[in-house]
């Protein structure tokens, strides 16, 4: 297994017959496309981790209302 | 993972022969014997502490009290010590040996010395586990109520301690053992890089040496002689120090095998290849680096701490948040890559592409999902000021529910079902129960998380059998403390169901007549391979050495101030529970 990992085959070798951890068949060899790192822009992540950090300011927000100013001073040291 | 009867065997071994040669079963039978008896041990402990948790969830919320209260300590420490100590580590010891022979493609250097540390564990987790059951039987005068958090006032019996140093050393072995098997892998192979997996094999272990040094001093220092009786009892703020040392990065011992299934096996499940090995290797020599530094993190409220050593501890928590930031672009980009090789097209259709249908796949997905929500959570915890707010409240169980409770948990399950069948070689005996299960853990999660996410913030306590107090009325942002605890208990009962039909579906799987098919071992290669990232990285001496002058410089002048302050042994302690007294008098 070394030599699939330690080598950098940055061209998309790897179609073929994938299984299902049961060992039906996933992936449809007829639909399958290879795509090379150059290939692909990863645009969809992008999008999800937008939507993520958008739910992350709006919870910060929610918290500083919630919990700031909807009680008292909160005491430390 | 017991034998089938004979003529059973017949057919597993006969399809065996249909396997691949280059399937890991095929090419390691010994290592595959060595993972199936982790797992077992791995499993059971999880069977054992999840109807620990559904007992205390129906406890606490006062729907169910089927123990005494005055035993709810016993189930708790059950509870925690059998998830997150023997379930985790022992199924990651698993993974850890099926992936560093499978990425340096040889077996480790002596059979013998892997069932040693095997034995190591087991026996340590027996004797620990012995002690803390022996405190439902009163007549024993051994107990172990001492909670995961095993520092003192609170004391156990020596049994425990003793147990869990053994345990601690048997994953010290494992890691030898690993070690020895990348260098005589290094020695046939000087100047490649180390195989992914492996070189996170490595890192992962390099930061447990590393943490492990504080729980083994307050183990074998301080309460192993305590609960003996030979020596006084030790300061406790020195105690919890030196536990919480170990307390933290020991959420990234379980965390760092999840990170590797999901940055190495979860794209091939995608259908899709690794984005950046660059970035998986950055980001665990992130975790070597920055994991064991925080654990004054969990000490915020802790007198005798000066406050400039909170923030520091801080400070380097928040840069913690960096690997996993990484981390949730790196897979998602991996697994996008699956989608748009299997048609995925669109900002967000390519979602519809991925194998949904695959227990492995959706329960891996969703743990990842899960661990975004408890990112939120714990930079609340994480916060000096805020934490402040939630610290001790059932807000903190509910985040590391989301954490260890469901990104590592259920990532375990759900590797399991991929690997399972790799290392029996046995067909998995329910996709669509498979399925059901991971989702109904997710949905279980989501009810029991969320409840006691709100209630810590209405201020309901954690550790508690009875959070119920007449004098005292918490008040919720929105919707009521009962319909919280009904939604608590319920998901806690989800849980446990879907922890049974998980055990089921392994443990049929493991006595399945029927062969597995077209398990290959092979995993695709990064899209950006290891020769586009600098060699330093590989350089495990120097990030070893660069995370433990970074530890010195966070915890030298804080233990040394607390030993300044109190002593090691501060006048005036007293055991709680005084189990020694009892054994004494025995043997005077």
């Amino acid at each position: 297994m070394t030599a699939t990992e330690a080598e950098a085959e940055t061209d998309s070798a790897v179609v073929g017959e994938e299984t299902y951890a049961d060992g039906t068949l996933v992936r449809d060899p007829d639909i399958e496309e290879s795509l090379s790192q150059d290939e692909y822009d990863p645009k969809g992540t992008l999008a999800l981790l937008l939507v993520y950090f958008l739910i992350l300011a709006l919870m910060w927000t929610y918290m500083y209302f919630v919990e700031f100013l909807g009680n008292g001073a909160t005491v430390i040291g | 993972m017991s034998t089938p009867g004979e003529t059973a065997g017949e057919t597993v071994d006969s399809a065996r022969e249909m396997l691949p040669d280059n399937s890991f079963l095929i090419q390691y039978p010994h290592v595959s014997r060595v993972v199936r008896s982790l797992f077992l041990t791995a499993f059971v402990a999880f069977g054992i502490g999840a109807f620990m948790g559904v007992l205390q969830a129906l406890h606490r919320t006062g729907v169910a009290r089927l123990v005494d209260s005055a035993d709810y300590y016993t189930l708790l420490t059950l509870h925690g010590v059998l998830l997150v100590i023997v379930f985790t580590i022992f199924f990651l010891a698993g993974v850890f040996a099926w992936a560093n022979t499978r990425s340096l493609d040889r077996p480790p250097v002596s059979k013998r010395f892997t069932w040693f540390w095997v034995a190591t564990m087991s026996v340590g987790t027996a004797m620990a586990g012995i002690a803390i059951l022996a405190g439902l039987i009163p007549s024993t005068d051994i107990s172990a109520d001492v909670l995961f958090t095993f520092y003192a006032p609170l004391q156990a019996h020596p049994i425990f301690y003793i147990g869990l140093a053994v345990f601690i050393i048997g994953t010290w072995l494992a890691g030898i053992d690993w070690f020895r098997q990348y260098l005589a892998w290094r020695r046939e192979n000087a100047g490649e890089r180390i195989p992914l997996q492996s070189f996170m094999v490595l890192t992962t272990m390099l930061m447990w040496f590393i943490a492990t040094m504080g729980v083994a001093v307050e183990v074998v220092v301080f309460l192993i002689p305590w609960s003996l009786g030979i020596m006084p009892a030790p300061n406790p703020l020195l105690t919890r120090t030196l536990f919480w040392f170990f307390g933290h990065p020991v959420v990234y011992f379980w965390l760092m095998p999840a990170y590797l299934l999901w940055y190495t096996v979860l794209p091939k499940i995608a259908g899709g290849r690794l984005f950046s090995d660059p970035l998986a290797r950055v980001v665990f020599v992130l975790f070597l680096l920055l994991s064991t530094p925080v654990g004054i993190h969990h000490q915020y409220v802790d007198p005798g701490i000066a406050e400039g050593f909170k923030f520091i501890a801080m400070t380097n928590t928040m840069f913690l948040l960096l690997p996993s930031l990484l981390t949730a672009f790196t897979v998602v980009a991996s697994i996008e890559h699956g989608a748009r090789q299997r048609g995925g097209t669109g900002y967000f259709g390519w979602l519809k592409a991925l194998p949904w249908r695959d227990p492995a796949f959706t329960g891996m997905a969703l743990a990842g999902l899960m661990f975004a929500a408890g990112g939120f959570s714990g930079m609340i915890n994480a916060g000096m000021n805020i934490n402040y707010l939630v610290h001790n409240t059932i807000w903190v169980p509910g985040h590391f529910h989301l954490t260890v409770g469901t990104a590592v948990a259920l990532t375990f399950m759900a590797a399991s079902y991929w690997l399972v069948p790799r290392i029996t070689g046995r067909k998995l005996y329910s996709r669509p129960i498979g399925l059901f299960q991971v989702v109904l853990w997710f949905i279980g999660m989501v009810f029991m998380s969320a409840a006691m996410h709100r209630g810590g913030l209405a201020g309901i306590p954690r550790r508690t059998a009875e959070p119920q107090y007449p004098q005292v009325t918490f008040e919720t942002v929105a919707g009521s403390v009962s319909s919280l605890r009904l939604q608590l208990a319920f998901g806690g009962v989800l849980l446990f169901v879907s922890a049974l039909l998980f055990l089921m579906n392994v443990g049929l799987t493991a006595m399945n007549n029927k062969p597995a098919r077209n398990l290959d071992s092979a995993l695709p290669p990064a899209l950006s391979g290891p020769d586009q990232s600098p060699t330093v990285l590989d350089n495990l001496k120097l990030w070893a050495l660069i995370a433990v002058v970074l530890v010195i410089l966070a915890y030298s002048l804080p233990l040394y101030s607390i030993v300044q302050g109190a002593g090691l042994y501060p006048a005036g302690q007293e055991a709680s529970p005084a189990v020694i007294a009892p054994l004494l008098e025995v043997i005077a």
